[in-house]
């Protein structure tokens, strides 16, 4: 799922500190264009492979966000695959045939995608695919992938490991399906970091126990390794708010929650807000969980279709959110009044993904 | 099926121990106790010789019913609580109207309903999960005097629902109706009524399993039916019940629903690859069927038979 480079450390930072930077320029200037908006006219297309959840809500929103910053898209169109990767597939012909000028895809499905991708780009539509790789080349399949190093958001954890446990302990990694590359890549991440140090083990099924991001099955797994292991110093997940049902198996066994390094949720927040007080070991990291992915992969379908300036990376990084232990960058944050399913580190406001989210 | 769970556990605790340590058995038996309720819904409709695929909508749709509604309002959870037995009873009442009245094949039915039950989840959630109100969490995970709250609701449902079919008249035509067909119309019993509210208690049941389901994970998705699909039809075999229909083994199939979810937890206190795990399922539901499905006698007699009429060739 990630392109693989190397000198990764000083490159990811460098890439850290320019996000953040354009980031904290396009707020201050708000009424200015954007560079990567240019002066002609296009009709832009949008298709999701599955819509419906919350992050996916949320993703689409800003991602609709971003591309209204710009006068010269005249038109938005948006398509939900529906998990159904034919449907996907049609989809992306359907808005090549409508006559978009840009085409923003988010492949779930992968390499299958990639004939219709193909096909967009010889028609000479600015193709721009993101997160999930669909296998190709760039310049010969579509124009441009906007991929994210999920190996940097497990170098992230490992390093904050390493300042809450400098003595060392027992790691117990959660992912999703089986053998899914993104946890693979994150799993590789942390060991890279950790892995020098010989002072931390990994437990529990090796690169990750599965629990297919089912809160019910996290459930499960969770309890049995709570069971099987005495000493769970830390949690390591990618997808937070999936463990708030999981976490008080650890209370039920007699126990404190460990730490835990994972992605944001608002839930997850409130949860961890809860049960501080009686679990002084349950430290709190999280990395974005990034909705606006979509943000970038939009700059750059617009850049290349209006002739406006290009973005100057097709990499979005992990951005560290909040950090319990020091406050830096966030303190962890919690809005109650807001349904638990809105992603506080997104720049879509949480009042307006609230509307979203409550439909 | 009661000795193959006792085998179960002596053999959680030889080899695996944690599995079995009250942590783990406190997180087990609820799920176990949802699924057993569940699987007893599903008996009912095997009973009658059909079988009921909308157990995934159905239980995705009441959960989702109980979770959004109330939005985190413990006020609104009665009246959650109350639309969801009415869908329930919609949805069985339209299973058994296809089945019972219509003649449909019940796996081509329930298939359509199912799929209708979905649409309307994701019509109403758009897919997106609502974490569940505190009151109804209290119930899914809390203790009452050491044992989950779950245990007792289906201790109370197997033996409420087993003291119906078994010891009640119209337990008994129910019971009568699935056995035999024309006995039971030449008796002049309603087979067409008896077959139809199979799927409307079915539905019922599902629903009072979806509330436990609801409590017991905090934030539940719109999809939580599907992990209820094919372990109710597995407890109901497993519980003995013939899926040709007839008498239904009631106490049998809640104590399968126990040992697949011990099952679960003992695969995984193993620390064996997923991969692996799901091989061990697989395996013990293949002997569970087996014990029950294969004339074991019959088999044994023609093995032994045809070696004794059939000499070897000199």
């Amino acid at each position: 799922m990630i392109h693989k480079r190397g000198g990764a450390l000083l490159a990811c930072a460098l890439l850290c500190i320019g996000v953040l930077v354009t980031a904290a320029a396009s707020s201050a200037r708000t009424t200015a264009l954007p560079s990567w908006c240019g002066p002609k006219k296009i009709k832009l297309g949008f298709t999701d492979g599955f819509g419906g959840n919350s992050w996916r809500l949320v993703t689409t929103a800003s991602a609709r966000a971003e591309a209204k910053k710009c006068p010269s898209v005249s038109s938005i169109d948006y398509a939900d695959g529906q998990g159904n990767t034919q449907k996907a597939i049609s989809d992306i012909q359907g808005m090549v045939a409508k006559g978009v000028d840009a085409l923003v895809v988010f492949p779930d499905a992968g390499k299958a995608i990639l004939p219709a991708l193909r096909s967009s780009y010889k028609a000479g539509v600015v193709t721009v695919p993101y997160r999930v790789t669909p296998g190709g080349r760039a310049g010969v399949d579509y124009n441009v992938f906007i991929d994210t190093p999920f190996a940097q958001a497990g170098k992230n954890w490992g390093r904050w490991i390493k300042r809450v446990l400098p003595k060392g302990g027992n790691v117990l990694m959660l992912s999703g399906p089986k053998g899914n590359s993104q946890g693979v890549d994150e799993n590789k991440g942390l060991h890279k970091i950790l892995d020098p140090t010989h002072k931390y083990k990994f437990i529990g099924e090796q690169p990750f126990e599965v629990t297919n991001w089912d809160p019910a099955l996290t459930q499960k797994v969770l309890s049995a390794a709570i069971a099987k292991y005495p000493k769970i110093d830390v949690i390591v997940s990618d997808f937070g708010p999936s463990l708030v049902g999981a976490l008080p198996e650890f209370t039920k066994s007699g126990r404190k929650i460990p730490a835990l390094a994972t992605s944001d949720g608002n839930v997850l927040g409130c949860f961890w807000k809860k049960n501080v007080a009686k679990n002084p070991t349950f430290k709190l990291y999280t990395v974005s969980t990034q909705n606006d992915h979509a943000r970038l992969a939009m700059d750059w379908a617009i850049a290349l279709a209006t002739g406006g300036k290009k973005p100057a990376t097709t990499h979005f990084p992990s951005l560290v959110f909040e950090d319990s232990t020091t406050g830096k960058p966030n303190p962890v944050e919690c809005k109650s009044k807001l349904p638990g399913d809105i992603y506080l580190s997104a720049q879509l406001p949480a009042g307006v993904q609230a509307k979203l989210v409550k439909g | 099926m009661t000795v193959a769970t006792v085998a179960l556990f002596a053999s959680s605790m030889l080899f695996a121990s944690s599995s079995v340590t009250r942590g783990t058995l406190l997180t087990m038996l609820p799920f176990a106790s949802a699924l057993a309720i569940a699987s007893l819904g599903q008996t009912l409709v095997v009973m009658q010789g059909g079988i009921d695929l909308s157990v995934a909508g159905g239980l995705s749709l009441y959960v989702v019913i109980l979770t959004k509604y109330p939005a985190g309002d413990n006020s609104r959870l009665w009246p959650a609580i109350g639309i969801a037995f009415l869908a329930a009873i919609g949805a069985g009442l339209l299973n058994g109207w296809l089945v019972g009245r219509m003649r449909l094949n019940p796996i081509v039915a329930t298939l359509g309903t199912n799929a209708l039950l979905f649409g309307v989840v994701l019509w109403y959630t758009a897919g997106i999960p609502t974490t569940t109100t505190a009151r109804l969490a209290r119930v899914g995970g809390g203790l009452w005097l050491g044992i989950p709250a779950p245990v007792y609701f289906a201790v109370a449902t197997a033996a409420v629902v087993t003291a119906v079919v078994k010891l009640t008249p119209v337990g008994r035509r129910f019971e009568g109706v699935g056995a035999n067909e024309v006995a039971a119309r030449t008796a002049g019993l309603g087979v067409r009524r008896h077959r139809a509210s199979a799927y409307v208690w079915a539905q019922i049941l599902y629903c009072l399993a979806a509330v436990l389901h609801a409590g017991i994970v905090n934030q539940p998705t719109a999809y939580e039916g599907n992990n209820y699909l094919l372990p109710t039809v597995a407890a109901v075999v497993l519980g003995g019940t013939s899926l040709l229909g007839g008498r239904g083994n009631l106490v049998a199939t809640a104590v399968a629903a126990l040992f697949l979810s011990q099952l679960d937890q003992f695969v995984l206190a193993l620390g064996v690859s997923y991969a692996t795990r799901t091989l061990v399922q697989a395996a013990a539901l293949a002997v569970g069927v087996a014990l029950y499905t294969i004339n074991w006698g019959g088999l044994t007699r023609r093995v032994v038979g045809r070696r004794t009429t059939n000499p070897a060739p000199t």
